[in-house]
């Protein structure tokens, strides 16, 4: 069964540059390949043209005081598996890679092709979302910086015309920040129904700085800034988990499909928010 | 195009479409022992390792991995010199129909070469994508604990 039908070239270019400019010279009918799955999976009868990133060596996670940048060809199984990943965050961040999807797939995901489309079935996004990632984007001659939430703000279609997607950067959180997350899926390959993740800086119990993100509503991740403005500067106890889920459940915005039903859904939501924050404070239960 | 793999230790060139996948190429060219079935990542059924690592090959292009290594399950073992993963699987009534087998046993391979003592939670993460309608799974599992024992013994 030949999947991409009309691919007639694949090019696996020594630079950034050259493969811009590929991208750029075909219009529209060459496209960038990651990891392949969304590519292979569903295919694109207009597509003509295979563009490798092997030879960018843009598979790498390193760090510097402020930053772990992780390059756009790394897979899933590449970050979980890097010692960087093993307490940053207290090892919060890779259980949350390791539970996503299967090995198998994971081996194959990549930063940068989880990155370049805004997929609502997309767990890593929601991550990303609350961890802030600046994502770094290249058109060859330049390469520029967005934070998440703004890189979402583009036309995605226009801007991977003429630029790839090169890495992302974890800002380093002091051992004030804490990360949880939580998926609500049938199996490992199925598209998960809801996904949610927050960052939360907590001295002294008091919720300083807080982001958290909601996923697979279905509709691309976005940040709950509505819960973010509830919890930011208040006391960090069990009854205000208890109160945050309650509060989750009513306005978080998430939608019904064939799988789901909306109220089930913001239930869910619910339970997860609380399930975090109670987790935060190390009293489960 | 050509492209180059090391399959089961031996040097190939093939031609390929551009847009092909590793699946087809390798069953065009009598890997039969790689299974196709679902062709979207879902069943592990078409898994193959390249570079050591587990891959459904149905989602993989084949010119991406142009000058892999790739290992088939008659990679790592015969009739004659079965691995202790494959003599494990008979001895516990692993394999029925035997479709997802040669994907469940490669994943299962690359699993104890990273963990050589895996717990079930460990097993069942790493057989998370790999499909079986018969067995139930807890043959397999069974069959994967004891295969461990039997590396570990030397035995095999
Ligand atoms: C059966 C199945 C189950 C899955 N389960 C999950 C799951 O549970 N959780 C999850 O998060 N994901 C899951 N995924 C993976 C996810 O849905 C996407 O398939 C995956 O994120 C795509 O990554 P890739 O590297 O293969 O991208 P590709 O398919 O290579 O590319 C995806 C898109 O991004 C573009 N692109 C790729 N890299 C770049 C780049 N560097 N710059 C610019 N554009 C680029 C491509 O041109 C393409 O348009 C699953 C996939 C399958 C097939
Ligand atoms: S045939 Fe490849 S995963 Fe099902
Ligand atoms: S033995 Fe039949 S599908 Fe697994």
């Amino acid at each position: 069964m030949l999947k991409l039908k009309n691919v007639k070239s694949c090019f696996t270019p020594n630079s950034i540059q050259e493969a811009v400019d590929i991208l750029k010279k075909s219009d529209g009918k060459a496209v960038i390949v990651g990891g392949g799955l969304d590519i292979t999976v569903f295919p694109n009868p207009t597509i003509e043209q295979l563009i490798f990133l092997n030879k960018l060596g843009l598979t790498y996670i390193r760090e510097d005081d402020e930053n772990i940048k992780i390059g756009a060809t790394s897979t899933i199984t590449d970050v979980a598996k890097a010692p960087v990943m093993q307490n940053y965050l207290k090892g919060k961040v890779k259980i949350a890679l390791t539970e996503l999807a299967s090995e198998l797939l994971r081996n194959q995901i990549t930063m940068g092709g989880s990155i370049a489309r805004h997929h609502f079935y997309s767990d890593i996004l929601p991550a990303l979302y609350a961890l802030r990632a600046k994502i770094m984007v290249s058109g060859g001659e330049f390469v520029e910086e967005f934070f998440i939430d703004d890189f979402y703000r583009n036309d995605l279609k226009v801007l991977m015309e003429s630029c790839i997607v090169v890495g992302v950067h974890l800002n380093k959180y002091d051992d004030s920040f804490q990360f949880g997350s939580k998926r609500f899926v049938r199996n490992a390959t199925d598209i998960a129904l809801l996904n949610m993740a927050i960052l939360a800086q907590i001295e002294e119990d008091i919720i300083k700085d807080i982001s958290i993100s909601v996923g697979s509503r279905p509709g691309p991740a976005y940040r709950f800034e509505q819960g973010e403005a509830f919890l930011r500067g208040k006391k960090l106890t069990k009854v205000l988990a208890e109160d945050f889920g309650l509060f989750t459940k009513s306005n978080v915005d998430v939608a019904k499909d064939m799988h789901l039903s909306r109220e089930y859904r913001q239930h869910i939501a619910g339970i997860y928010t609380k399930e975090i924050l109670l987790d935060f404070i190390g009293g489960v239960g | 195009m050509k492209v180059r793999y090391s399959i089961n230790g031996k040097k190939k060139e093939f031609e390929i479409e551009a847009g092909e996948v590793l699946l087809d190429v390798l069953r065009r060219n009598g890997y039969f022992e790689v299974k196709g079935n679902c062709y979207m990542g879902t069943c592990g059924t078409c898994t193959v390792l390249i570079d050591g690592l587990p891959y459904t090959s149905c989602t993989m292009l084949a010119a991406k991995v142009d000058g892999s290594e790739i290992t088939t399950i008659k990679g790592i073992g015969t009739l004659q010199n079965p691995h202790p993963l494959q003599k494990a699987f008979v001895e516990k009534g692993a394999v029925q129909c035997g479709f997802c087998t040669p994907g469940t046993i490669l994943v299962a391979y690359a699993l104890l070469k990273s963990n050589p003592d895996p717990t079930d939670d460990d097993i069942k993460k790493m057989l998370d994508g790999n499909l079986c309608r018969c067995t139930g799974y807890v043959q397999q599992i069974e069959a994967i604990k004891l295969a461990a024992k039997m590396l570990k013994k030397g035995d095999g």
